[in-house]
């Protein structure tokens, strides 16, 4: 659990970070969002105490950071940068364990860890174990860095825009591992990012920053819902964030059991989206559609007029 | 086309096709050099100036012919420059280069009267132009051929050996043999010397110079303050700096028993490592203090991150990855110690100076070269070792 409280960065005059106040419990995945010089970034490097904050009080697992030896604290949190902070003289097996040497464990423990993580993101030890840095694609050298994070099973991860120096395909399926990752670890992430669709896709809470001040924060959905100004609103997306709202909402809770009509055509999973619903829609001229669990079995019916009439009632369910 | 322009070249493409210029140019100078210029000089005795000899003369019609086939091959396969002929003319050069010595047995054969035992053969322009040459030569096929340095370097010390055992059993007529004999053990001795020195000053300004530029890294304000004295200390002339050191030391050994027990004197050791240590700390320090600041600041903010204390940071991560740039700080440093301890001949320090000053007072150029020689050798050894070890400590072999 990371909570912070009327937090502020002074740099000399200059307030990098304003009074901010935050709470993300344990397991939860947080995203800092805003543009470039906003405070995203030194409010992470706060945490672990690579800057220390001027005022206010930051609290991890009920102690304040400044009682943790910061660097025994920085070896239980996980740390991510955007161009990997790789250690080029060494291996990718060697930078891997790091963390679990720094910790004294033994090298067969660490030798393990290591399999077990590059297992984890989908990297072969035979293959890149004794690769270089140099050697490995943009998305490969970022699997690295998240496995050298995750090496010693840290609580809490933080990520500084880890993604943001990849392309945007690779990207997209780091993201997906990373959510995979986080559905089953369970870890509590600080992920900053300037990218609005990687924070809605990603985050439980989501945190809008703009000159070191936090402007809004709550569940994705209730700030596409209600954006509390114009510039929260366009970072959003203006006027995709219909569809942006849509992406997060499941088909399954939209849909209704079987009507007397006969079944629509088209058949789309439980699972997928609303926003891939209604593309489904427009592709195929329809304003129904079947919906089918995941052995094509159709289980309701999803409607364009019902979907509009909910969206109306403001009822969207809040994902996971 | 130079030299330089060879190095991004990756691969023998289409301007591979093209006439080499600078080989078929070094070619074409190297064949005039060797028809217009004296190849050896012959003279009676040490005291008399010798007279020159072409190359018909020197080598007798079969050794000339072979010599310019040989010359002119460079030129023809850089005409049409492929893999298979810079491999022909590797070897043409190779051969040549082996050939040099054995030429010279040829004019000693050729030229010298076996009634005058004093007699000397000395090496006249075209032979220094072509033995120069031929070495521009090497270093461009070894560019073209994309070949490490190991492989010229071994074919290097095979030519080597082969000059060493020529030099050893058939050339007693040669001057700078001559001058070698008539002084081995001297010669061993300045050897020894010379390398003593350039390692006590270099061993010492690496310590010293590692040490200043890890102080100028923590206080700022010493970095301008040392960087400016330095630089200053770079600018006094050799020859001045050991006179400024006579004074102080001649004073500090008669006033000081411990000093003058040490060996400290106004001449000798003593002033020649001051003023040695006092030229390599520049760029010793230059170097060392850029290689630790040059480290990616990401990496080291990672290491900091990953929880890494700071000595952890630096003996794994700043040392290990600054260590490339800061051995050729060494490299640059050592290379400039060893021709600068020529100079320390003149107080005394002795090294291979003492040939040349003493070659010099004389006007016997045999004797210079035989100081200047070798300095030549050992920097260009002490070159290429530091190098490759330089490159062999890249990161993961990074290039």
């Amino acid at each position: 659990m990371i909570e912070l409280a009327h937090v502020s960065k002074r740099f000399g005059d200059e307030a990098a970070v304003d009074d901010i106040s935050l709470h993300v419990p344990k397991g939860k995945f947080c995203a800092l969002v805003g543009t470039s010089g906003c405070g995203k970034s030194t409010t992470l490097r706060m945490i672990n105490r690579l800057i220390e904050h001027s005022e206010g009080d930051i609290i991890l697992d009920g102690q304040a950071i400044e009682a943790y030896d910061p660097v025994k604290l920085r070896r239980r949190i996980g740390y991510v940068i955007q161009h990997t902070g790789l250690f080029p003289h060494w291996t990718v097996a060697r930078n891997i364990g790091l963390v679990p040497r720094l910790l004294k464990w033994s090298a067969a423990e660490v030798q393990a860890r290591v399999e077990e993580l590059m297992n984890l993101l989908g990297l072969s030890e035979g293959e890149f174990g004794h690769k270089y840095p140099h050697q490995l694609s943009g998305g490969q050298a970022q699997r690295v860095g998240v496995a050298r994070a995750l090496a010693a099973d840290p609580d809490i991860l933080l990520m500084d825009e880890p993604f943001g120096a990849l392309d945007p395909i690779t990207r997209e399926k780091l993201q997906d591992e990373l959510a995979r990752i986080q559905a089953k670890m369970h870890k509590t992430v600080v992920f900053v990012t300037h990218d609005m669709d990687e924070a809605l896709k990603l985050a439980d809470h989501l945190v809008v920053m703009r000159a070191g001040r936090i402007v809004q924060q709550g569940s994705p959905l209730a700030l596409l819902q209600h954006p509390i100004d114009p510039f929260v609103e366009s970072l959003l997306g203006g006027l995709e964030r219909g569809l942006k709202q849509a992406s997060l909402t499941r088909v399954k809770d939209h849909m209704t059991s079987m009507g007397q009509a006969l079944p629509a055509q088209s058949r789309i999973p439980a699972d997928f989206s609303l926003r891939q619903a209604l593309s489904m829609m427009l592709r195929d001229h329809c304003d129904r559609l079947t919906v089918v669990d995941s052995h094509d079995v159709p289980v309701g019916e999803l409607s364009l007029r019902r979907i509009i009439k909910e969206a109306q009632l403001d009822k969207g369910s809040v994902r996971e | 086309m130079s030299l330089l322009d060879a190095l991004p070249t990756p691969r023998l493409g289409w301007e591979g096709r093209r006439p080499n210029g600078v080989l078929l140019s070094l070619s074409v100078v190297m064949l005039a050099a060797f028809w217009l210029f004296d190849v050896v000089s012959m003279a009676p005795n040490r005291i008399v100036a010798g007279t020159g000899y072409g190359a018909l003369e020197a080598f007798g019609w079969p050794g000339a012919l072979l010599a310019t086939l040989l010359l002119s091959a460079i030129g023809i396969f850089a005409w049409q420059p492929s893999v298979r002929h810079y491999r022909a003319l590797l070897a043409s050069l190779v051969i040549l280069l082996a050939l040099m010595p054995l030429g010279l047995m040829a004019s000693s054969y050729l030229l010298i009267d076996p009634a005058l035992p004093q007699a000397r053969l000395g090496l006249g322009a075209a032979y220094w132009v072509v033995l120069f040459l031929l070495l521009l030569c090497l270093i461009e096929a070894r560019l073209r051929l994309k070949l490490s340095r190991l492989l010229p370097t071994l074919l290097l010390t095979g030519v080597a050996l082969i000059w060493w055992l020529c030099a050893a059993l058939w050339l007693d007529n040669l001057a700078l043999v001559q001058e070698f004999r008539a002084r081995d053990e001297q010669f061993v001795r300045a050897i020894g010397q010379h390398i003593t020195l350039v390692s006590i000053a270099v061993s010492i300004s690496v310590i010293v110079g590692t040490l200043l530029a890890m102080l100028m890294r923590r206080y700022s304000r010493l970095q301008k303050v040392a960087f400016a004295l330095l630089n200053f200390l770079q600018t006094i002339p050799s020859i001045a700096l050991f006179g400024l050191l006579l004074g102080p030391l001649a004073w500090l050994a008669a006033n000081v028993p411990f000093l003058a027990q040490l060996g400290v004197s106004g001449i000798g050791t003593a002033p020649a490592l001051i003023a040695l240590i006092t030229y390599s700390l520049l760029p010793m320090v230059r170097n060392t203090y850029i290689a630790l600041e040059e480290v990616s600041p990401a990496t080291l903010e990672a290491a900091k991150g990953m929880g890494m204390r700071s000595g952890q940071r630096f003996w794994q991560v700043r040392l290990p990855l600054a260590l490339p740039v800061l051995l050729e700080g060494v490299r640059i440093t050592t290379v400039q110690a060893i021709g600068l301890t020529a100079v320390a001949a003149l107080i005394g320090a002795g090294g291979l100076g003492t040939f040349i000053f003493q070659g010099l007072g004389q006007a016997a150029m045999d004797m210079v070269l035989l100081g200047a020689l070798p300095i030549l050798m050992l920097a260009l050894v002490v070159d290429a070792g530091l190098g490759a070890l330089a490159e062999a400590l890249r990161p993961g072999g990074m290039q």
